[in-house]
């Protein structure tokens, strides 16, 4: 390995990391100095839940996508959701295996199901791009952000599908353009929509304290269509 | 345009007064949940197919609920958040400078969206749109732009106390003549509405509409008290459970509303405050009026559907569910189910009172709107768009192959009423109050009544010229039959101007009056009757099926007619009327 991709891969993405730690910082710390909106009245609703059960089923209902009738009738659509965050997670946990951990990527298994993953998340980004610039509705509500964010994925993962192997002695390509684009992956985040996961515990935890005080959540459908009986 | 400084060519657009104002305002609205809407979406589109604009108007983009809060959103990233400062055409962020640009928006956050919620509990991110859609209306609302409609009734709420602007003697007198009929019914001088009476157990508050167009509603829930032996009262101010705040963004005008109602009930010592059925008003009551007032309340608040299901749990009412035997379904109101978790009392009680109930899909929280929400009932200008969007509720209706929908909403009442008729879907709608009232099982209360139990031999009225004024034969001739059967002389009119003409002409004792009648209206006759001075001092008695049509009676400037009674009506309740009311002169003393 050369001294330039050992750089690359180590100095820099720490250097990247930290200054995305020290946005996150300040941007938590911003997002704090709002007021939070307390509740006054008595609870109200089913009393079979309560703010807990709110809060707590509000960040697990991404996981439920019965729970949310979005989820329910795009199931196709939650599936891509599902693959396309698992791909961009498991590319940002490879830019620290490979430094520190590279006995890890080793077995072909490994290899060949991270390349699988990232070719997945990256024909999903491609199919996302065309939906957002397909579909009037998406394309309306797209900012220039939201375009570059995603194509900056599905580079960064094609990119990923090459670095996976890991053979600097092949070359050291894939793997220096895999870490220069992490790098910049990191710094440019917490400016993009990309940090969305910094606010949804937040936004989830506030509107599922909120759902569960007033007994709305966690939701309760009622019966399938057809003959009903209350 | 109102513009305090001119646009320079090649200069940042200058601001109006006005959206300096809402700029100014939002900075000091905002708090940790609103900036967490604002910053989460992530445009994915989820919240699209959840909306109903968006179902019933497919090809047009700018009806998403992202779409929507986005024009909220770019105000907010323009002037609070770091990225939409420096790199504002990077993240769609924008400012507003004209006040035609803030009409632009309250088109937006008014005529297209009543707030409903469905969205936000579509967003995977935890985006509360209808927050954010409220805190833009009520941006708006401070610096004067609103649909009229909004700033009618909100004035109203602010000045008279009530969003109808009902005056304190117009309710008190109904108050009074709903107590007549109901002391009349049970034949008990107890049966009546107690006003501002101490120390009661429960305080019932209810929607002005009821006062103004559906007394019906009132005098349901009345004789619910009596026959349960509540020691229950109504206030004679403070009274209006709606609260116009909720749909304006005014949390001002909120917390004022609420304060008056709270303060009524720690006034008066009463225990219990129990909302008449009204979905904005038990929401805006219930769950954000403390949070408005900064009050702990000191008393119990909650929703008259469950305190008459408690009744019927208790034993204190009975009702007999074969009396509603038409197919029934139910709409959830989205302030009570998708705000409050309101849903399941509505079923249980439901359960007890009908024979037929059909389930509505999607239900709960996951209801559609009824497409009236949010004020848009009174925001006429968006009426087409409100109808059309009412197509997606039209639907579910329709699916349940129903004859009656009921909801725990007035404002569902009336919007339901309109999808109804503008769909052609040959429902009514109704309340719980209406049918746990028609069940109610009564017959050991007229017991103990032994007047109303008079044999109609014994109500003579034979000397009597009675005028019989409707347009439906059948109805015509079975009040001239009881009539004449008591030895009265009946004589018709199917008509306004043949009732006048016979009224002249004959001089009746007593005039039974339909309101409802093609051409000139029953209230018309009543008006001309009472402004004769030759005709005026005949009594007269309405005798109608339409309730919400006494406004024609009411609302004009002349004496309130000595009787009323509703259809369908049978031949004791008739003649007891009509022997009471010509026993009881004008100046209310006995004549006979």
């Amino acid at each position: 390995m050369s001294g330039t991709l050992g750089f690359v891969s180590d100095e820099l993405q720490l250097m990247a990391l930290g200054f995305m730690a020290i946005v996150y910082f300040l941007r938590i710390r911003w997002l704090l100095r709002f007021p939070a909106w307390r509740e006054r009245q008595a609870p109200s609703g089913r009393s079979d839940t309560s703010s807990f059960r709110g809060i707590i089923y509000s960040w697990v209902s991404i996981a439920m996508p019965w729970s949310m009738e979005s989820a329910r009738q795009e199931f196709f659509f939650y599936a891509q959701f599902v693959i396309f965050h698992l791909a961009v997670a498991a590319d940002i946990i490879m830019s620290f295996i490979i430094p520190y951990a590279p006995s890890l990527m080793k077995p072909m298994i490994v290899v060949r199901g991270l390349q699988v993953l990232f070719a997945l998340g990256c024909m999903i980004g491609c199919y996302r791009l065309y939906r957002r610039l397909s579909n009037p509705y998406i394309r309306q509500i797209s900012s220039p952000d939201d375009f570059f964010s995603l194509i900056l994925l599905i580079v960064w993962m094609f990119v990923s599908i090459w670095a996976v192997p890991n053979r600097p002695e092949q070359g050291e390509g894939a793997l220096m353009t895999y870490f220069i684009m992490t790098a910049f992956f990191l710094v440019y985040v917490p400016f993009s929509k990309i940090s969305h996961y910094l606010y949804y515990p937040f936004t989830r935890y506030y509107f599922g304290k909120t759902m569960g005080y007033r007994g709305v959540y966690p939701i309760k459908r009622g019966p399938e269509p057809g003959p009903t009986k209350i | 345009m109102n513009r305090e400084d001119k646009e320079m060519p090649g200069k940042e657009r200058a601001r109006s007064h006005k959206v300096k104002k809402v700029i100014e305002r939002m900075g000091k609205k905002l708090n940790r949940q609103m900036v967490g809407s604002f910053v989460g979406c992530v445009h994915c589109g989820m919240c699209t197919q959840s909306c109903h604009y968006v179902l019933a108007n497919p090809d047009d983009p700018t009806f998403a609920p992202a779409y929507k809060a986005d024009q909220i959103r770019k105000i907010f990233k323009r002037h609070f958040d770091w990225t939409g400062k420096v790199f504002p055409w990077w993240v769609k962020a924008q400012d507003v400078c004209t006040d035609e640009e803030l009409d632009k928006l309250k088109d937006i956050v008014f005529g297209k969206c009543t707030n409903c919620r469905r969205c936000s509990i579509n967003c995977p991110m935890g985006v509360d749109f209808a927050t954010l859609n409220r805190m833009a209306r009520g941006l708006l609302t401070a610096v004067g732009v609103m649909p009229e409609g909004v700033a009618v009734v909100s004035k109203d709420q602010w000045e008279i106390g009530n969003q109808m602007g009902v005056l304190k003697q117009d309710y008190l007198e109904t108050l009074e003549w709903l107590s007549d009929e109901l002391e009349n019914e049970f034949k008990d001088p107890a049966a009546r509405i107690p006003i501002d009476k101490k120390d009661a157990d429960v305080v019932y508050a209810i929607n002005p509409r009821e006062i103004k167009y559906d007394p019906r509603t009132i005098s349901d829930a009345a004789r619910i008290f009596y026959l349960a032996g509540e020691n229950w009262t109504m206030a004679s101010e403070g009274w209006d459970m709606t609260n116009f705040g909720l749909f304006s963004g005014d949390d001002e005008l909120g917390a004022s509303v609420v304060r008056k109602l709270f303060g009524k009930v720690i006034e008066l010592g009463g225990k219990k405050l129990v909302l008449s059925e009204c979905g904005h008003g038990y929401r805006a009551t219930r769950c954000e009026g403390p949070n408005w007032a900064g009050m702990d309340v000191p008393f119990e608040m909650e929703s008259s559907v469950l305190t008459m299901l408690r009744y019927i749990k208790g034993g204190r009412i009975r009702v007999d569910k074969t009396k509603n035997s038409l197919p029934v379904t139910f709409h959830d109101s989205c302030n009570n189910a998708r705000s409050c978790g309101f849903f399941e009392e509505p079923r249980e009680l439901l359960n007890l009172l009908v024979t037929d109930f059909r389930e509505m899909h999607p239900n709960r929280a996951e209801n559609y709107c009824c497409s009236g929400g949010g004020g848009a009932m009174s925001m006429s200008e968006y009426t087409p768009l409100r109808l059309k969007a009412g197509k997606v509720k039209a639907d579910q209706l329709k699916a349940t192959g129903a004859k009656i929908v009921v909801t725990t909403c007035h404002n569902c009442v009336d919007a339901l009423t309109d999808v109804i008729r503008h769909y052609k879907l040959g429902m009514k709608v109704a309340q719980l109050v209406n049918l746990v009232s028609s069940a109610l099982v009564i017959e050991e209360k007229i017991s103990g009544v032994p007047e109303i139990l008079q044999p109609a031999a014994l109500l003579q009225l034979k000397g009597y010229k009675i005028l019989v004024v409707d347009d439906e034969p059948d109805i015509l001739t079975f009040i001239s039959t009881v009539l004449e059967d008591q030895g009265a002389v009946a004589i018709q009119a199917s008509d306004a101007d043949q009732a006048l003409e016979l009224a002249m002409k004959e001089k009746p004792d007593l005039i039974t009056l339909d309101l409802s009648m093609p051409g000139k209206n029953g209230g018309f006759v009543f008006e001309e009757l009472r402004k004769d001075p030759e005709l005026a001092p005949i009594k007269v008695c309405i005798i109608t099926g339409k309730p919400e049509l006494r406004r024609l009676i009411y609302d004009r400037p002349v004496p309130p007619p000595e009787g009323y009674l509703d259809k369908p009506i049978n031949e004791e309740t008739l003649l007891v009327n009509v022997r009471k009311i010509l026993e009881t002169p004008h100046d209310g003393k006995k004549s006979h």
